[in-house]
C-alpha cells in the first residue's frame, strides 16, 4: 500500500513482520500435508537402496566368481634383486600403508607412504604350498597374458594355472607342445565320463548297498532282542547278506576296472617358477585356456560353472564344486515346516476364533502366541534339541529302533526334528494371519450357510475355511521367510557341514527323516568363517548366499502366486 | 378429529403442501358458497346483472378444481401419502369435484332467474324456493365449516338435515304441479323453478357427499351408501 | 340419491367389495405362533411380550424404526439369535403347534424348514451351481442328476434361470447385486422350507431390482409362508398381505396392510407411516 520509502522505524518493523510471514507459509507447508508425504518418500526410497544396493552387491560378488578370468604372467621385482615369474588370476586391488607392509617384512623405500597392491590366486596348491598370493602392483614387471596359458580345475588341490607341455599314457609320452592341448580335450572328456561312472558307483549303488547291509544288521539286531532267532530266519538273513557281499564284491570289480581306466592318462606342465608337475587326468574337471577364448566361450564355461554350482555336491571342504545338497536340504526343511505348521496354525487358528469363548483367556493365549513370535530363535533350537531331539527322539529310539542302540535313530538331530523346530518357531505367524483371515470372512455368509441347515462344523469346511485360505497361505508365506534364512536353531537340530547322503533318495522308505542335512543358511556361515581357505571361500559366500536369497525370493512368490489364485476365487463380497 | 393433523411430518414442505392443498379447497369451497349465495339473490330479487356475473364466474370455480387437482396428482406421485396424509388427498380429490357440481348447479340457477326475471313469471312460488335456497346454502355453509374443524358430529347432523331439503323439494315440486294443472299456461316458467328447485336439491346431495368425504378422512371409514343409523355409528366410534 | 330408505342392491355390492379387499387374520391358517416373547441381549431387552401368528402361505412384513426390534424378532424365527453371544429368550415360537425352542429341536433342520434370506446378497464363492446346491449337498445329496433338476427348479423358481442357464460354473460373484439376491433366494428354496425369512431382502439393490424381487415374492407366496422385514413402506405396502408396526421392541400394530396404510389405529402407527415426529 505504501509507496513512498520506508523509514528506519518502520524497516525494523518489518523485519518480524517477513518472519512471521516466513513462519505462516511454513505452517501453510506443514498443514498442506507436503513434509509427510516428502518424509514417506524418504523413507522408502532408503529402504529401497538399500534392498536394491544388498542384492546388487552379492549379486555382483557372487555372480562374478565364476567368469573365466584371464591368466596373467608377469615377472615379479623385488628391490632385493630377485625376480620370479607368477603365474595367476587377478583378484582385487587396494591401497594400504606402507607401514603396514612394512610391518610384514617388505621393504620399502622410507619416503613411500602407501602402495597398491594387488591379491593374485596362482592356484597350484599341490606344488606352491599356497595359492593365493598379495603382489606389490609397483613391482609387476612384463604383464602379459600367453594364449596358452591354461586353467584347469581339480577334484583336488584347488586350481591349476601353467602351460601344458605334453599328455601321457601309460607313462608314455603321446603328444607334446601345441598339440598337447587338443589331445588333452579328448582325453579329459574320457576321464569326466568315467569319473562319473566312479561316482555313480561309489555313491549310489555302493551307498545303497551298505544302506541295505544296514538294515540287515538291524533286522538280524531286533531278532536277538525278540529272543533268539529262528533257523529259516537266520538263514534268510544269511542269504540276503551273502547276495549283498556278491553284489558288493561284483561292484568292487568294476571300481577297480574304472579306476585303472581312469588313472591312464596324464599331463606334464610347467608352472610359476618354471616347475614341472604331472597332473592325473583322473583329478580334471574342467581345462580351458581363457586368454585365448572368444567371449563366448567364455560364456559358456560361465554358464557351465554356474550350474556345476547349483547342481554338482562340494569339493575341498566345501570351497570348491557346487551347493546342490544345501539348496536340496533347504527347500524340503523348509517344505517339511510347512507341512507341519500350516494344519497346526490353521487349527489353532479355527478354534481359538471360531470355538473358543472370547474372553479373558483367549486374550492371554493370544498375547502369549504373539510373545511367541518374538523369542529368539536359538531358544527354539535349544528346546528342539532337548524336547525334540533328546526326549521325543529317545523316547522313539526306545520304542521303536531298540536295535540300533546305542546308535540313536531319531534321537540324534536330524530333518524331522529341524523342521518341527522351526515349525514351532512360525507357529505364531500362521496362526496370527490365519485369525486375521477368519475374521474378515463375513458374518453375513457365516450366517448364510447356517441359514441353510449347515452346522458350525460344515459352514467352517465348506465355506469359512477356503474363504480364509488366501489368509492361510499368507501366514504361511511369511512362515517360509522366516524359516529359510534361520540358521542358529537348525545347529543344534540337524544342519551338519557335509551331509553324506540327502533326506530323499532312491532307497525304502525313499524320505529319511531321521537323516542330517545341508542348509544354505549354515553352508554360508561354514564356508565364510570355517573354512581353512578364506580367500578361496570368500567369493561362494556370496554366491551361497545371492542363491539363498533367490530361494527364499522364488519359495516366495509361488506362494504369493497360490495366494493370489485363491485370492481372486474367494474374493470378498465388496460390494 | 384427533387422528387428523396436518402437521409435524417431519419433512416441513409436506406439511406446507398438504396445507395449501386445504386451504385452496376451503377457499374454492367458499368460492361456491358465494356464487350459490349470489345465484339465490339473483333469483329471488330478479337481479339480472348478478346473474350474469353468477354465470360468468364459473369458471373460476373450474380453474380451482383443475389446479387443486393437479397439486393432489403431483403430492400422490412425489409423497406417496399414507394414511390420513392419503385420505385427506382422496378425500379432497372427490371433494373438489363435488364443489364443482355445485357451483355448475349455481350457475344453472342464475341462468334459470334471468330466465324468469324475463318471463315475468308469477311470483307465487318463490318463497317456497326461497326457503329451499336458504336451506341449501346452510346446509352447504354448514359442510364446509365441518370440514374446517374436521368435525364428524357436525357432518353426521348435515347428512340428517339433507331429509329435510329432500322434503322441502318435495312439497315445492307438489306446488308447482298443482299450478301446472290450474293454469297449463304457468308450465313454462313453473318447469324453470322446478329445474332451480331441482338444482338447489342437488346441491344438497353434494353437499351429503362432502360429508361422507368427511367422516371417511376423519374415521377412515367408507360410509357412502350406508344407512343414516351405521353413518352416525362409525363416525362416533 | 333418497337414502331414507336403504337400497338394499347397494349393500349387498359393498358387502362383496369389502370382503375382497380386507383379509381377516383370525380366519388364517396358522404357521407360526409367537407366544409371550421376550428377547434380552444381556440386561437389555430388545423383544417385550410379542404375542402374534404368521399366517400360512401370506406375506407378512414387519415395519418399524431401525433397532426396533423387527430384525431380532425376524431372526427368532429360525433360532439365528442363538449365534449372538448374551441372548436369552422366554416365551414360544410354535411352529406348526411344536416350540421351535424345545430342547429337541434339531436346530439345524428347523433352519431346513425356515429359509432365511439377508439383506446384503450373500452368496458363496462358488459357483451359481454350487451356490443352490449348497444346501443339498449339506444334506449328503450328491446325485448329479438330482442336483440338476433341484437347481434348475430353484432357479426358475427364483426367476434367475433364463439369466444364468448358460453360465451355471461361473462365479456367483460375478453376477449384478439384484442377480445376486435372486440366486440367494434360489439357494433358499432349493431345500424346500416351509417358510421364507427376508430380512430387508432390497435395501442394497437398485429400484429395478427392487421390483424384480417385489415380482419373486408375489409369485412365491403360493408355496411359501413369507415373513418380510423392510425399512421401505412402500414396500411392505406393495409386497405384504398383513403389516406389523414394531416401535421400542414392542408388536404396536398387527393388521392386513391395507387397514394399516390407510387407516391405522394407532396414533405411533400413523406417525411413523405418514412420516411424522414420533
Amino acid at each position: 500500500m505504501q509507496t513512498e520509502p520506508m523509514n528506519p522505524v518502520e524497516a525494523t518493523a518489518a523485519a518480524p513482520r517477513r518472519q512471521a510471514r516466513i513462519a505462516s507459509q511454513l505452517g501453510a507447508w506443514a498443514a498442506s500435508g507436503s513434509p509427510w508425504v516428502w518424509l514417506n518418500a524418504a523413507a522408502i526410497a532408503t529402504s529401497l537402496i538399500a534392498v536394491v544396493g544388498l542384492l546388487v552387491l552379492i549379486a555382483v560378488h557372487g555372480l562374478g566368481h565364476f567368469w573365466p578370468k584371464a591368466i596373467m604372467e608377469a615377472t615379479y621385482a623385488q628391490p632385493d634383486g630377485t625376480r620370479s615369474q607368477i603365474i595367476g588370476e587377478s583378484q582385487g586391488h587396494e591401497v594400504v600403508p606402507a607401514e603396514r607392509l612394512r610391518g610384514t617384512g617388505i621393504m620399502l623405500p622410507p619416503e613411500v607412504t602407501t602402495a597398491a597392491r594387488s591379491l593374485i590366486k596362482v592356484g597350484n596348491r599341490d606344488a606352491l604350498g599356497f595359492d593365493f598370493r598379495w603382489v606389490l602392483d609397483d613391482w609387476l614387471l612384463e604383464i602379459r597374458y600367453p594364449e596358452d596359458l591354461v586353467a584347469i580345475e581339480r577334484r583336488e588341490w584347488g586350481n591349476f594355472f601353467g602351460y601344458v607341455r605334453s599328455v601321457e599314457e601309460n607313462g608314455t609320452t603321446i603328444a607334446t607342445g601345441p598339440e598337447a592341448w587338443a589331445a588333452l580335450q579328448a582325453r579329459v572328456q574320457r576321464a569326466q565320463t568315467l569319473a562319473a561312472q566312479i561316482r555313480r558307483i561309489e555313491k549310489d549303488e555302493i551307498g545303497s548297498i551298505n544302506y541295505r547291509m544296514e538294515r540287515l544288521r538291524l533286522a538280524e539286531r531286533r531278532l536277538e532282542l525278540h529272543g533268539a532267532p529262528g533257523v529259516t530266519e537266520q538263514a534268510d538273513i544269511a542269504a540276503e547278506r551273502a547276495a549283498l557281499d556278491s553284489e558288493y564284491e561284483s561292484l568292487q570289480g568294476r571300481l577297480t576296472a574304472l579306476h585303472e581306466a581312469i588313472s591312464r592318462d596324464s599331463l606334464t606342465a610347467e608352472i610359476m617358477g618354471n616347475r614341472t608337475v604331472t597332473v592325473p587326468l583322473s583329478s580334471v574337471v574342467r581345462a580351458y585356456r581363457p586368454n585365448a577364448m572368444s567371449l563366448l566361450e567364455k560364456v559358456g564355461i560361465y554358464v557351465a560353472k554356474i550350474w556345476e554350482f547349483v547342481s554338482a555336491e562340494p569339493r575341498e571342504a566345501n570351497t570348491e564344486g557346487g551347493i546342490f545338497p544345501a539348496i536340496f536340504g533347504t527347500v524340503m526343511m523348509v517344505m517339511l515346516m510347512s507341512v507341519f505348521v500350516t494344519p497346526f496354525g490353521v487349527v489353532a487358528a479355527v478354534y481359538l476364533r471360531e470355538y473358543a469363548r472370547q474372553g479373558p483367556l483367549t486374550r492371554l493365549i493370544r498375547i502369549a502366541v504373539n510373545n511367541l513370535a518374538g523369542v529368539p530363535s536359538i531358544v527354539y533350537g535349544v528346546f528342539g534339541l532337548g524336547f525334540f531331539v533328546y526326549f521325543l527322539g529317545g523316547s522313539i529310539d526306545r520304542l521303536f529302533f531298540p536295535e540300533a542302540l546305542p546308535t540313536p535313530t531319531f534321537g540324534t538331530s536330524g530333518i524331522l526334528w529341524a523342521s518341527l523346530t522351526l515349525a514351532i518357531l512360525t507357529v505364531p505367524v500362521v496362526i496370527v494371519a490365519t485369525e486375521e483371515g477368519l475374521s474378515r470372512v463375513p458374518r453375513a455368509v457365516r450366517e448364510g450357510s447356517l441359514a441353510l441347515g449347515a452346522t458350525k462344523a460344515e459352514t467352517l469346511w465348506r465355506t469359512v475355511l477356503p474363504m480364509a485360505s488366501p489368509a492361510m497361505m499368507t501366514g504361511l508365506i511369511l512362515a517360509v521367510a522366516r524359516a529359510a534364512g534361520e540358521v542358529a536353531p537348525l545347529m543344534l537340530v540337524g544342519v551338519v557341514k557335509l551331509a553324506p547322503s540327502l533326506p530323499l533318495d532312491g532307497d525304502a522308505p525313499f524320505l529319511h527323516l531321521d537323516r542330517k542335512f545341508m542348509h544354505l543358511g549354515f553352508h554360508i556361515y561354514d564356508v565364510g568363517f570355517q573354512s581353512p581357505n578364506v580367500e578361496a571361500a570368500r567369493p561362494l559366500v556370496y554366491a551361497t548366499a545371492l542363491l539363498l536369497v533367490v530361494i527364499i525370493i522364488l519359495l516366495n512368490l509361488s506362494a504369493i502366486a497360490i495366494r493370489n489364485r485363491l485370492r481372486e476365487k474367494y474374493r470378498a463380497l465388496d460390494h | 378429529m384427533e387422528k387428523v393433523h396436518i402437521g409435524h411430518h417431519i419433512s416441513q414442505q409436506f406439511n406446507e403442501e398438504l396445507e395449501d392443498i386445504r386451504t385452496r379447497m376451503l377457499a374454492m369451497g367458499g368460492l361456491v358458497e358465494q356464487q350459490l349465495a349470489d345465484a339465490l339473490k339473483a333469483l329471488t330479487e330478479g337481479d339480472t346483472e348478478l346473474a350474469e356475473r353468477v354465470i360468468t364466474g364459473d369458471y373460476r370455480v373450474n380453474a380451482m378444481e383443475v389446479s387443486i387437482d393437479e397439486e393432489c396428482n403431483r403430492v400422490l406421485a412425489r409423497r406417496q401419502p399414507a394414511a390420513s396424509d392419503l385420505r385427506l388427498i382422496v378425500a379432497v380429490i372427490k371433494t373438489i369435484t363435488d364443489l364443482e357440481r355445485i357451483g355448475d348447479q349455481a350457475e344453472r340457477v342464475a341462468r334459470m332467474s334471468l330466465r324468469l326475471t324475463r318471463s315475468n313469471a308469477d311470483r307465487r312460488p318463490y318463497s317456497s324456493l326461497r326457503n329451499l335456497g336458504e336451506r341449501v346454502r346452510q346446509q352447504l355453509h354448514d359442510t364446509l365449516d365441518a370440514y374446517a374443524r374436521m368435525d364428524t358430529e357436525a357432518a353426521v347432523q348435515i347428512a340428517r338435515a339433507d331429509l329435510q331439503i329432500d322434503r322441502d323439494y318435495d312439497a315445492l315440486s307438489r306446488e308447482l304441479i298443482t299450478f301446472m294443472m290450474e293454469d297449463p299456461r304457468t308450465i313454462t316458467w313453473a318447469l324453470d323453478v322446478m329445474w332451480s328447485a331441482r338444482a338447489l336439491e342437488r346441491i344438497g346431495d353434494h353437499a351429503r357427499n362432502i360429508c361422507e368425504y368427511l367422516i371417511y378422512l376423519v374415521k377412515g371409514k367408507d360410509v357412502r351408501h350406508v344407512s343414516l343409523e351405521q353413518m352416525e355409528a362409525e363416525a362416533r366410534k | 340419491m333418497n337414502q331414507t330408505s336403504t337400497p338394499t342392491h347397494a349393500i349387498d355390492l359393498s358387502a362383496i367389495e369389502r370382503e375382497r379387499r380386507h383379509r381377516d387374520l383370525a380366519a388364517e391358517d396358522v404357521c407360526l405362533e409367537v407366544k409371550n416373547l421376550d428377547l434380552y441381549y444381556g440386561s437389555k431387552q430388545a423383544l417385550k411380550c410379542i404375542n402374534m401368528i404368521i399366517p400360512r402361505r401370506r406375506v407378512s412384513a414387519f415395519i418399524g424404526p431401525s433397532g426396533c426390534g423387527k430384525s431380532t424378532l425376524l431372526r427368532c424365527f429360525n433360532r439365528m439369535n442363538d449365534l449372538v453371544d448374551g441372548v436369552r429368550i422366554d416365551g414360544a415360537i410354535e411352529l406348526d403347534g411344536v416350540n421351535i425352542y424345545d430342547r429337541q429341536v434339531n436346530v439345524s433342520s428347523l433352519r431346513r424348514r425356515v429359509g432365511m434370506v439377508f439383506q446384503k446378497p450373500n452368496p458363496f464363492p462358488k459357483s451359481i451351481y454350487e451356490n443352490v446346491a449348497y444346501g443339498l449337498r449339506i444334506q449328503g445329496i450328491n446325485s448329479r442328476r438330482t442336483l440338476d433338476e433341484v437347481v434348475e427348479k430353484a432357479l426358475r423358481g427364483a426367476a434367475l434361470w433364463d439369466e444364468v442357464k448358460d453360465r451355471l460354473h461361473d462365479n456367483a460373484l460375478g453376477l449384478s447385486g439384484g442377480q445376486q439376491q435372486r440366486l440367494v433366494i434360489a439357494r433358499a428354496i432349493a431345500i424346500e422350507p416351509e417358510v421364507l425369512l427376508l430380512d430387508e431382502p432390497a435395501s442394497a439393490l437398485d429400484p429395478i431390482s427392487t421390483l424384480k424381487i417385489e415380482e419373486l415374492i408375489y409369485e412365491l407366496k403360493d408355496r411359501y409362508t413369507i415373513v418380510i422385514v423392510t425399512h421401505n413402506m412402500q414396500q411392505a405396502a406393495r409386497v405384504s398381505d398383513y403389516t406389523a408396526f414394531m416401535y421400542m421392541g414392542e408388536l404396536v400394530e398387527y393388521a392386513d396392510t391395507d387397514t394399516i396404510f390407510t387407516n391405522p389405529r394407532q396414533k405411533r402407527t400413523e406417525d411413523y407411516i405418514t412420516g411424522r415426529y414420533g
